[in-house]
């Protein structure tokens, strides 16, 4: 197509897609109608924030707001609220990209926990300030929780099988980077 | 196409500050609209889903399929055992369904005696659970079976074994089934022995509570719960499962219909219940007094004054 950082932009941005997709397909299959005492996890929460403090280049603003509409859509919560609140925090923690960009690991997930949480309080507060009937305050804990704990999981699982690295960001390094 | 490499990195283009700005007024505008008129955003989610999920049902049943088989594989040692117990199991159910195909004999002969027509409002639409609603906030699947198989907002959903749900959202290929698992989902019930009316209100746990029942002294832990009908909501004498008894002392329903393994669902034909609305002619508006047709002469004394022929 045209020079090899594009055609790796457009794939990446594709594979992402691919894997919102297969989280939500997995999220969706019917294997069992019984309420679990545990939630699951936020795995596209997940995936967006470790793709988006590695690479955030392949990450543009259009494909979240898409995957988290169609995550809203699919998961009956009201549309738009979330996949608002998770622009907003994209672009928050992009524009900061370069405070982000080396810190260890255990940082980048107090960071995360840190977006999340704020995050999930501004969804309570907007759905109360609107009166919308939401779910027990519990069970929203018990998901931030899971979600953070496998937070981790997703991000070695990113790096390892994906080869997710971050950018090193040089004149040296081919694909342009700032430099 | 010759491209500026810098401005692709750079972020912070005033352009895309705009787009961004855009965007999140309308996100922002989209869930006003759906807190403003939820029925058409939902009805829109319905459409989308029922686009979207179908398409997949090439896979969404293989990997179910194969999920069960996993966890079948779990209990593989006690595959004897279990194989045992399903024939032992499937005696008594050939002997049952002796008993029920009887049974159905003789009320045919009764009714038939009776001349009595029994109200169709029982029959059913089958469908198979297509998906999950994918959040623990909601319970809720997904019917393969729409409005093109004559699907309507409200009807009951049951598995054989009991009540499942409510058909909430139609599209055209797609139904959504909320579960009596649900938060909002509300359902009158009868509690069997006593005859006490109540409401099943679920709280998102496998066992929803009974909430206004009036004397909480006549029910004991084992009572059976049926639907009622109150309200034209469901239909009425549907079991819904059995009371029991929580660590709390709250009275809470174990639902007999099998959430762990909703397959196959059936959804109830049913119509509002006829509502009497006006008093009718009992109480007779004020005519004036008819006049006999023949009167006797010894009885011409004009004991009382008639208007009418003599």
């Amino acid at each position: 197509m045209v020079d090899p950082a594009t055609a790796s932009r457009i794939r990446h941005r594709a594979l992402f897609a691919a894997l919102a997709a297969l989280i939500l397909f997995l999220r969706v299959l019917p294997l069992t109608a019984v309420p679990t005492r545990w939630p699951a996890p936020d795995l596209i929460l997940c995936l967006t924030f470790a793709w988006l403090l590695r690479r955030s280049d392949y990450l543009p603003a259009f494909l979240v707001v898409i995957v988290f509409a169609v995550d809203d859509l699919l998961s009956m919560r009201p549309p738009g609220l979330w996949t608002l609140l998770a622009l907003l925090a994209t672009e928050f923690l992009r524009s900061r990209e370069m405070l982000l960009r080396d810190l260890p690991f255990a940082l980048e997930w107090a960071v995360f926990a840190a977006v999340v949480m704020v995050m999930t309080v501004a969804n309570r507060f907007v759905l109360a300030l609107f009166m919308v009937p939401q779910g027990g305050f519990d069970l929203t804990i018990l998901e931030v929780l899971s979600t953070l704990a496998a937070y981790p999981v997703v991000v070695f699982a990113n790096v390892w099988l994906l080869g997710l690295q971050r950018r090193t960001g040089g004149i040296a390094d081919g694909l342009g980077g700032r430099g | 196409m010759a491209r500026d490499r810098n401005a692709d990195y750079d972020f912070r283009t005033p352009v895309r500050r705009i787009l961004i700005g855009v965007t999140g007024v309308v996100l922002l505008a989209v869930f006003l609209v759906w807190r403003i008129d939820s029925p058409r955003v939902e009805r829109f989610r319905t459409a989308f889903v029922d686009r979207v999920v179908p398409s997949f049902d090439w896979a969404l049943v293989p990997v179910t399929k194969l999920a069960d088989m996993m966890s079948g594989f779990e209990s593989y040692a006690s595959l004897y055992d279990q194989n045992q117990e399903l024939r032992r199991e499937l005696q008594r159910m050939k002997a049952w369904k002796e008993a029920a195909v009887q049974l159905e004999q003789q009320n045919a002969k009764l009714l038939a005696q009776n001349q009595v027509r029994l109200d169709p409002k029982l029959t059913s639409v089958s469908g198979v659970v297509l998906a999950d609603s994918g959040s623990p906030f909601r319970q809720s699947v997904l019917l393969n079976v729409g409005s093109r198989d004559g699907i309507v907002d409200g009807w009951a959903t049951t598995d054989g074994l009991g009540i499942v749900g409510r058909i909430s959202g139609v599209g055209e290929r797609t139904a959504r089934v909320i579960l009596l698992t649900d938060a909002s989902s509300r359902i009158p019930v009868t509690i069997q022995p006593s005859g006490q009316k109540a409401m099943l209100v679920g709280d998102n746990t496998a066992s929803p509570p009974i909430e206004y029942l009036e004397t909480p002294e006549l029910v004991r832990p084992g009572d059976r719960v049926v639907s009622s009908g109150d309200g034209g909501v469901f239909p009425a004498g549907l079991l819904v499962g059995e009371v029991k008894a929580d660590s709390e002392k709250r009275l809470r329903v174990r639902l007999s219909a099998d959430y762990e393994r909703l397959n196959f669902l059936r959804v109830l034909r049913s119509h509002p219940a006829e509502e009497i609305g006006e008093a009718g002619g009992l109480v007779l508006p004020a005519f004036p007094p008819i006049a006999p047709a023949v009167t006797l002469p010894e009885n011409a004394a004009p004991t009382i004054v008639e208007q009418g022929d003599g």
